[in-house]
């Protein structure tokens, strides 16, 4: 932030041009805000993955919960059925596995590697900020000898502020040239750099849906089901009810 | 009701056909009651279980005088002979009539000769109706006890608390001592292996029901959070090609495809999973009471060989008990086959779900992923592609942040140290200006060839990088040691025009130090065979050695060091002319074209 409360010191003349300026915060602003979107969408991924990642962790549950059950010793039928769910879900749950670290590495690792860098702009930023309020300073001072009255002494303190001055401005003027050229190169790698990304991420979606889509596919095959509707199952299910509730031994709720 | 009148028409109807044949009538009579035992028990038994509550609701509807009114008129209506009494009049007439056929049949046996041919029959008759009607009792008490049971009353602690007495405490007790003496192997336990077993499967059935309920929760729940977050908000500014393809197909996914998978996951597995844990609990109390019951039938048992006589109450108990047990034999078995079948039904609805998810999700999947650029590579053909672009991007990013980081602390010249004076010119005199620089902040050394330095001390560079090509561990002179130090706290030291005429020197390229305070190179991104190398600084030619740059003029490199070999020149081609420029004004640009990535504008 380049405002500054007027105090002593401030030079009379505008040394930086109001465009330049606008120029400046407007790159600035905009990476700014890059950085913010990064760091939030890494946050996001992340936690999106893990919970996926618990998701398939609690469906390996439920089949393996079912296989330690001792009615598998005594019902066949129940016992093929738990068990080609149970492999079912164990295979999903590795695919599952292979997606996230898919996602890791071509995903949140290079946003991380992206937001790395805005510690190095951000400190250059405040370096020209520190450059430019001592040219300010050293500018102030050139005026007010410059406003004096021309005596010797004068001129000899005016010379030397004046080759103060200019090492000062010069390196102002290459850093606030360096920053202006560096930031829009920057901030336009973001396309380059992101969009492999995404094209990753889709990519992982259907790698995994493949895999989902067979093994529950040949499961339902093989568990040899018609193709209900939910209308139809919806019925099946309270029909069993009402067979449960016929008997006297169903408490009635 | 309509059971009964159904069934008693059709047995009437066989009754009139019989009215026209004399002689067999007996016979026939017989067969037809055997006939139809079955169906009598079947749709008696459902009406005298409910008449008890039958005869409540006629209670209930004699409080309200209008309807009362209503149900009057339509009796009177219809049935005069009825009477005030009215609808209970009705109601019991079924309730006489089955009870009636065994005294019938045993009349119409009685008038009959022991040799007929239909005595038998009617005989088989008659012990069958009475079959029917014990059969019908015995059902009556167990949907009695059913019912007493199977609730799980929500009591609160004050009125379980006033359900203590000294009665009950005693039961209690009593059936405490019992189970302890059966444990300590003091009393016999009754032992019935059957219902044991059946007992124990219902147990598992229940385990599975009450696990897989659970597991389905946690999933569900996991699913909840999962759908919380929503990366394909964030858009990075980033509009069209892959991330725009991944924001839609995001969006797509969580707001219908998941959501309805949730929706039906909801409804067709865990809204089931919940009804069968309601259904678990009737059974698990009757078993519990079984239990109780039987505790006390034992006692009862021991009181009867002691004693030889049981109070009305402990004959109660056994009765109860043997309701309970015989109830239970009874219907366990279905109950747990049915339990069975819907589980089975559930867990096919549940894989059925899936697949239907893999089905939409990979269907939207699929068309985004056409209109991405590499969509025709074959998977690892793509992730090779990925993993070198990655390699690529990444050095490119650190050739950002090394720009960034050239970016220096304000070159503002430390006060010398004090007698430092004399050092300062040898080296000058030694190395030239261009070589000095100022220690910016305390360095302390750790290993034997780093130099421990102070704040303002002036230091003359040697090398660049230490043996390992480290470019940020600088080897400098101290004009009296010489070490290693760290680069990023070394400033180019400047010098006023006028100190530097006083020391009598003007070397050739001065001014170039002053306008870019860049200590000598850092390493400027690895030149690529096929890439562009372009000047990054506009540069002003000060002598006939050197040649003028604009900002992103592209640029040949003819030689990476000057005459003297110093390596912060370059020589180089521009616009058909040739000179010198400060080699860090030059970076090579990898063009990202070539790696495909760029979007169609």
């Amino acid at each position: 932030p380049s405002w500054i409360p007027f105090k002593i010191g401030q030079p009379k003349k505008q040394i930086v041009p109001k465009t330049v300026e606008r120029d400046f915060e407007r790159e600035y602003g905009k990476l700014q805000q890059l950085e913010e979107q990064t760091r939030r969408l890494q946050k996001d991924m992340k936690k999106s993955t893990d919970a996926d990642l618990a998701m398939s962790k609690s469906a390996v549950k439920i089949s393996l919960d079912l296989l330690s059950n001792p009615l598998c010793e005594q019902d066949q039928d129940f016992l093929n059925m738990v068990t080609a769910l149970d492999t079912a879900m164990k295979r999903m749950d590795a695919f599952n596995q292979e997606k996230v670290n898919q996602i890791q590495k071509t995903v949140i690792e290079p946003l991380k590697k992206f937001g790395s860098v805005f510690p190095s702009l951000n400190m250059a930023v405040k370096r020209r900020e520190q450059a430019l309020q001592d040219y300010r300073r050293l500018q102030a001072k050139v005026e007010k000898y410059e406003e004096k009255e021309k005596t010797g002494p004068v001129l000899a303190k005016l010379h030397q502020a004046r080759e103060e001055l200019r090492p000062v401005r010069e390196d102002f003027e290459a850093k606030n040239k360096q920053l202006l050229d560096e930031m829009p190169r920057f901030y336009g790698s973001r396309l380059d750099y992101f969009q492999p990304s995404f094209e990753s991420l889709i990519r992982a979606q259907v790698v995994y849906y493949s895999e989902m889509h067979k093994i529950f596919g040949d499961l339902t095959q093989q568990l040899d089901q018609p193709g209900h509707s939910d209308e139809q199952r919806e019925r099946e299910n309270e029909t069993k009810l009402s067979e449960l509730r016929a008997l006297s031994i169903v408490a009635d709720d | 009701m309509d059971d009964i009148i159904q069934v008693s028409s059709r047995f009437l109807h066989g009754l009139q056909e019989m009215a026209s044949m004399e002689e067999e009538q007996a016979h026939l009579i017989g067969n037809l009651f055997l006939e139809f035992q079955e169906e009598f028990e079947r749709v008696y038994k459902v009406y005298c279980a409910n008449y008890d509550q039958a005869l409540l609701l006629v209670k209930a509807y004699r409080k309200e005088p209008e309807l009362q009114q209503e149900i009057q008129g339509i009796i009177e209506a219809a049935v005069p002979q009825a009477g005030p009494s009215g609808l209970s009049f009705l109601l019991v007439i079924p309730l006489q009539r089955i009870t009636k056929y065994p005294l019938l049949l045993q009349k119409i046996l009685e008038n009959t000769l022991p040799n007929a041919s239909a005595y038998p029959i009617l005989q088989r008759a008659m012990s069958a109706l009475q079959g029917v009607n014990s059969n019908i009792n015995e059902y009556k008490m167990r949907k009695e006890v059913a019912s007493k049971y199977t609730k799980v009353e929500q009591l609160s602690l004050r009125e379980r608390l006033a359900r203590i007495n000294t009665h009950t405490l005693s039961k209690k007790t009593t059936r405490l001592s019992q189970l302890l003496k059966q444990e300590a192997g003091l009393v016999p336990r009754t032992e019935d292996k059957d219902f044991n077993d059946l007992e124990e499967k219902f147990q598992w059935v229940s385990l599975c029901v009450t696990e897989l309920k659970s597991n389905v929760a946690a999933y569900l729940d996991n699913l909840e959070v999962f759908l919380q977050f929503r990366p394909h908000e964030c858009s990075l500014d980033i509009s069209g090609g892959p991330a725009e393809q991944y924001r839609s197909l995001a969006r797509d996914l969580q707001l219908e495809v998941f959501l309805e998978f949730k929706q039906r996951l909801e409804g067709l597995v865990w809204k089931p999973l919940c009804s069968l844990t309601r259904a678990l609990v009737g059974p698990q109390n009757l078993i519990k009471k079984r239990l109780d019951k039987l505790l006390d039938f034992e006692r009862v048992e021991e009181k009867l060989l002691d004693v030889g006589s049981v109070t009305y109450e402990e004959e109660e108990a056994r009765h109860t008990y043997q309701a309970l047990n015989s109830l239970l034999v009874a219907e366990l078995p279905k109950f747990n086959q049915l339990v069975m079948q819907w589980l089975t039904q559930i867990l096919h609805s549940f894989v059925a779900l899936q697949r239907d998810l893999a089905d939409q999700v990979l269907r939207r999947a699929e068309s985004s992923m056409v209109q991405l650029p590499h969509h025709r590579a074959p998977e690892p053909d793509f992730r090779k592609l990925l993993e070198d672009t990655l390699g690529q991007t990444c050095s490119q990013l650190h050739s950002f942040q090394e720009n960034f980081e050239k970016v220096l602390p304000h070159p503002s010249t430390q006060p010398l140290l004090p007698g430092s004076e004399y050092q300062m010119q040898a080296l000058l005199t030694k190395y030239g200006p261009g070589k000095l620089y100022q220690v910016m902040s305390n360095i302390s050394g750790t290993g034997t060839l780093d130099l421990t330095l102070p704040r303002g001390q002036i230091v003359a560079l040697l090398q660049n990088k230490d043996t390992k090509g480290n470019s940020s561990r600088w080897l400098v002179d101290t004009g009296g040691h010489r070490g290693y130090v760290s680069a990023r706290k070394l400033q180019l030291y400047h010098m006023a025009p006028s100190e530097k005429a006083l020391r009598g020197l003007v070397a050739p390229h001065e001014n170039f130090q002053l306008l870019t305070p860049e200590p000598t190179p850092a390493p400027s991104p690895t030149v690529q065979a096929m890439t562009q190398v372009v000047a990054a600084y506009p540069f002003v030619a000060r002598s006939s050695h050197e040649v003028s740059l604009q900002a992103g003029q592209p640029v040949t490199i003819l030689e990476a060091q000057d005459k003297k070999g110093n390596p912060e020149w370059s020589l180089v081609e521009v616009n058909g002319q040739r000179g010198y420029v400060p080699s860090s004004f030059l970076v090579s640009s990898p063009s990202p074209a070539s790696w495909g990535w760029t979007l169609p504008s």
